[in-house]
């Protein structure tokens, strides 16, 4: 356990130190992007006939403040602000701080392509158990096929398609928004029935557009244990085929949670194309409109908060393996 | 049952593989009988068939290879090349037990020796498990470990000696009798191939096994084997008493293996390495000897009639040349 405890200490100080790194970075990024939306309001209040004078004060008017001060005091003000969870306000959203607006994208985001995620990654690696075992017949050249074939479709066609099929051709599911307005929001049948019909299709499109890369990792794996010698020895010492079953599978998965801890931190970056085509209001949709709107605060925040999810699953998968795989626990390398 | 050292008659044995150009055979028309109680060496180069004769024990061929015919009689057991499913998954590890070379990974590298220790005892329906627990503490503290400590490690907290030990305790802790080790010492240390094969033979003689030791290696089995049989490819050359057969090598290849090895004292020259090379799948002979082409006594009957095995004494030996000698 203390080993445990200290592996955690040492992620957490460099993780911290990391965070700290890509905020200073993304600030001074942030700040020298060209373009500049109060500015860009002026601009646009002006060349929609108002005066100069005029223009500057409706644009003060509606965002609150002018940005003042030298980029040192800004920073300054910033990362102190960062250590008490402060993102700053956002800047197309007058009023409205930074954390509120991601932590309101942020649930539309995380559910579905969670669910998609872990959807996929259960099905695929049950599959791709199957496709090596398999590997020389028919189902085991199908299953490898269907992985191949979905994982080479781009999100977006793959979404267009669900939509074309279950929304258009056969009109059985919802693809427009994340919930129907009709319904209170709340602890109610009908607000969280609609909830999941909504969430159908961009489920399954997350799910299916991954579940290509889950069954070929894992079939990979799987044929890279079946060849290794303690299977065969396993074998000689007339084990049980459920016990030898279980060696493969535990041995086959432990490189995949590497990949699954890495997509988990990066869902926080949302999927752009899918939240679009679905009008999920998600982080990537967010992070879009901030980009194209000049909202420094929010481009700020939204960046942070990847970083920050996949250093925390980073960790999370650090931690993972010294509890599922002895050879990290005692830090010597497995010959 | 009736546990004590079975005998094991291996007749007309032949294994093949599926290749590209067809099913070639990787040990041809193999007929040996290990005797109750005896330590059998198997000698041979890469490729000869040794560890492909050592699977077929256990009926263990790996695909792409089938063993075509013949018959592995093991007494108490029956012809383990007729047995199939649960009835050759008990016959393994129960009976007979299969030691891994030491540099092959024969552990699980997640679980423990002891939980590895437990799931072989729940496959092969072990009621007290506790009392196989102390049995294979008792092994590992027969052969000179700490037997708590090491059912408690990893695959990779244990060195090469461990790890054949080990290999070796689970060989041996469901109370099989007849027991096959592939290169026990390959990839080890002098002075650890010392005590392995110290160990191999006084567990040996204290259960009363029937012991096959395969390896590339002709000390080990001058060190260790009552009985030597040496292959080439495929077939059985020569077998015959291990002290016989080294002090009085009668075959071309057993002479020759002999004279290569380079003794401690006088000059290296006087090892002579065999000229060419050893067949491969592919290239051993489809008809006549395995060996002429290397051989120094060819003669034109060697081209085309494959040499039957036959008894001189105690050897057994497959050789025109040696038959002509002893007919003249």
């Amino acid at each position: 356990m203390t080993v445990i405890a200290r592996r955690l200490a040492g992620h957490l100080a460099r993780g911290f130190v990391m965070i700290l790194v890509v905020a200073t970075i993304s600030f001074f990024i942030v700040n020298n992007i060209p373009g500049d939306p109060v500015a860009a309001r002026y601009e646009k209040l002006v060349e929609g006939g108002m005066s100069p004078e005029a223009a500057m004060q409706a644009t003060k008017v509606m965002y609150g403040f002018l940005p003042s001060g030298s980029m040192g005091e800004q920073y300054v003000d910033y990362m102190s602000g960062l250590l008490r969870f402060d993102l700053g306000v956002s800047v197309t959203r007058p009023g409205t701080p930074v954390l509120d607006v991601l932590t309101d994208a942020a649930k539309w985001t995380v559910l579905p392509v969670l669910l998609g995620t872990l959807l996929s990654f259960l099905v695929g690696v049950i599959l791709g158990v199957y496709a090596a075992i398999k590997r020389t017949g028919k189902l085991g050249d199908a299953l490898a096929i269907s992985g191949s074939l979905l994982h080479g479709i781009p999100q977006y066609v793959l979404a267009m398609l669900l939509v074309v099929i279950f929304a258009t051709l056969i009109p059985i599911l919802p693809h427009d928004g994340p919930v129907d307005i009709l319904f209170e929001p709340g602890f109610n049948a009908g607000y969280l029935g609609s909830l999941a019909e909504h969430a159908v299709l961009p489920v399954a499109t997350y799910a299916l557009s991954a579940y290509g890369g889950w069954i070929l990792a894992m079939k990979s794996s799987v044929v890279t244990v079946l060849g290794d010698d303690f299977i065969l020895a396993a074998e000689l010492r007339g084990m049980k085929r459920s016990i030898i079953f279980r060696y493969i599978a535990r041995n086959a998965i432990l490189p995949l949670f590497t990949i699954l801890a890495l997509s988990l931190g990066l869902l926080l970056g949302g999927a752009v194309f899918i939240e679009k085509i679905f009008n999920y209001p998600g982080l990537g949709l967010l992070l879009i409109d901030s980009i194209t709107l000049r909202d420094y605060a929010l481009m700020g925040g939204a960046f942070l908060l990847i970083t920050v999810s996949v250093i925390v699953a980073n960790i999370v998968a650090d931690l993972f393996y010294t509890v599922i795989d002895p050879r990290v626990r005692s830090g010597e390398e497995a010959s | 049952m009736a546990k004590q050292a079975p005998g094991v008659r291996i007749d007309g044995l032949t294994v093949v593989y599926k290749t590209p150009a067809g099913e070639l055979p990787a040990v041809r028309d193999v007929s040996m009988e290990l005797a109750a109680g005896t330590i059998t060496g198997i000698v041979g180069e890469s490729g000869s068939g040794k560890s492909t004769l050592a699977f077929s024990l256990l009926n263990a061929v790996q695909p792409p290879g089938r063993i075509s015919a013949g018959s592995v009689e093991i007494d108490d057991l029956g012809n383990v090349v007729s047995f199939q499913g649960e009835q050759l998954r008990k016959a393994r590890g129960a009976h007979i037990g299969y030691v891994f070379q030491a540099a092959q990974n024969s552990l699980n590298p997640l679980k423990t020796v002891g939980k590895q220790l437990l799931d072989l005892g729940r496959s092969h329906g072990v009621e007290d498990l506790r009392g196989l627990v102390r049995e294979a503490k008792e092994l590992l503290g027969r052969m000179g470990l700490d037997g708590a400590r090491v059912l408690d490690s990893h695959q990779h907290e244990l060195s090469g000696g461990m790890r054949q030990r080990v290999g070796i305790m689970l060989a041996l802790v469901l109370n099989a009798h007849l027991v096959v080790l592939d290169e026990p010492t390959t990839a080890l240390d002098m002075i650890t191939q010392a005590t392995i094969l110290r160990i191999i033979r006084e567990v040996h003689a204290e259960r009363g096994l029937t012991t096959m030791i395969i390896t590339h290696d002709i000390g080990v089995v001058a060190e260790v084997a009552d009985r030597l049989a040496v292959m080439y490819g495929g077939r059985i050359v020569e077998q015959g008493p291990t002290r016989e057969v080294l002090a009085d090598p009668q075959h071309p290849y057993t002479r020759g293996l002999i004279r290569a090895i380079p003794r401690l004292t006088g000059d290296i020259n006087q090892a002579q390495a065999l000229p060419g090379r050893p067949p491969t799948l592919t290239t051993v002979p489809k008809e006549g000897c395995v060996f002429r082409e290397r051989c120094s006594l060819r003669m034109d009957v060697c081209d085309t009639v494959d040499p039957e095995a036959i008894p001189h004494g105690d050897r057994i030996i497959a050789c025109h040349a040696v038959k002509v000698k002893e007919h003249a």
